[in-house]
């Protein structure tokens, strides 16, 4: 099963984005595993990942992400707009865009 | 969606991207004069950002000096901290802008 991750600061706003992305997920029956974590935890936990997206609030950090994971699984950060609504299916289907 | 959920989401998406553009201009001004212009618009941009989720803010107050309770919530409070970090970033990052152009001036000479 393909795993997302998102990341941000504190992995507060993102793990509310993820409860409704699960929930996005479970209705269009896609099967992926989401979980939220702060950046400082992701040095240690992305190898399982298949893509990483990050909150605006540490959109600066996409170069230094990439780095983290070697460039080996897609980093992009997450539309301000969407993230503001919390567009749920929207971030979903970024995510499965780029494991694609 | 409750309106509260929203409403802080809305302030920590603006006020952060707003953080993020002023980290970000202060990596441009490292790069050297010519790319000064850029990184004074994005401090520009990201001025305006952080003015968004003010508003969003001050709204949420002004309701409340209306005599309408406002219910707190962790992601509130969250929105606020990530609200003052992105001024005191933002401020800062201002004035090291400057600090930096008087370095590439200097490096220039």
């Amino acid at each position: 099963m393909k795993k997302i991750l998102l990341v941000c600061n504190a992995g507060m706003s993102t793990s509310i984005l993820v409860q409704k992305m699960k929930k996005v997920a479970e209705q269009k029956s896609i099967e992926v595993t989401i979980e939220a974590m702060p950046s400082t935890d992701l040095s240690q936990f992305w190898q399982s990942s298949d893509v990483i997206l990050i909150g605006p609030q540490i959109g600066f950090m996409k170069d230094s992400i990439k780095e983290t994971v070697e460039n080996k699984i897609p980093v992009e950060v997450i539309n301000m707009v969407d993230y503001g609504r919390m567009n749920a299916d929207k971030v979903l289907a970024l995510a499965i865009d780029l494991i694609k | 969606m409750d309106g509260m959920e929203l409403i802080a989401f809305n302030i920590i998406s603006n006020v952060g991207t707003a953080k993020s553009m002023g980290i970000q201009a202060l990596i441009k001004g490292r790069e050297g004069k010519e790319k000064e212009k850029e990184a004074e618009k994005l401090l520009e941009d990201a001025a305006s950002f952080l003015k968004e989720g003010h508003k969003s803010h001050a709204q949420l107050i002004q309701e409340e000096a209306k005599g309408n309770k406002q219910e707190i919530s962790l992601i509130l409070m969250h929105a606020e901290d990530q609200l003052m970090a992105s001024e005191i970033i933002l401020s800062l990052a201002k004035e090291m802008l400057y600090m930096q152009k008087e370095i590439n001036d200097l490096k220039n000479k």
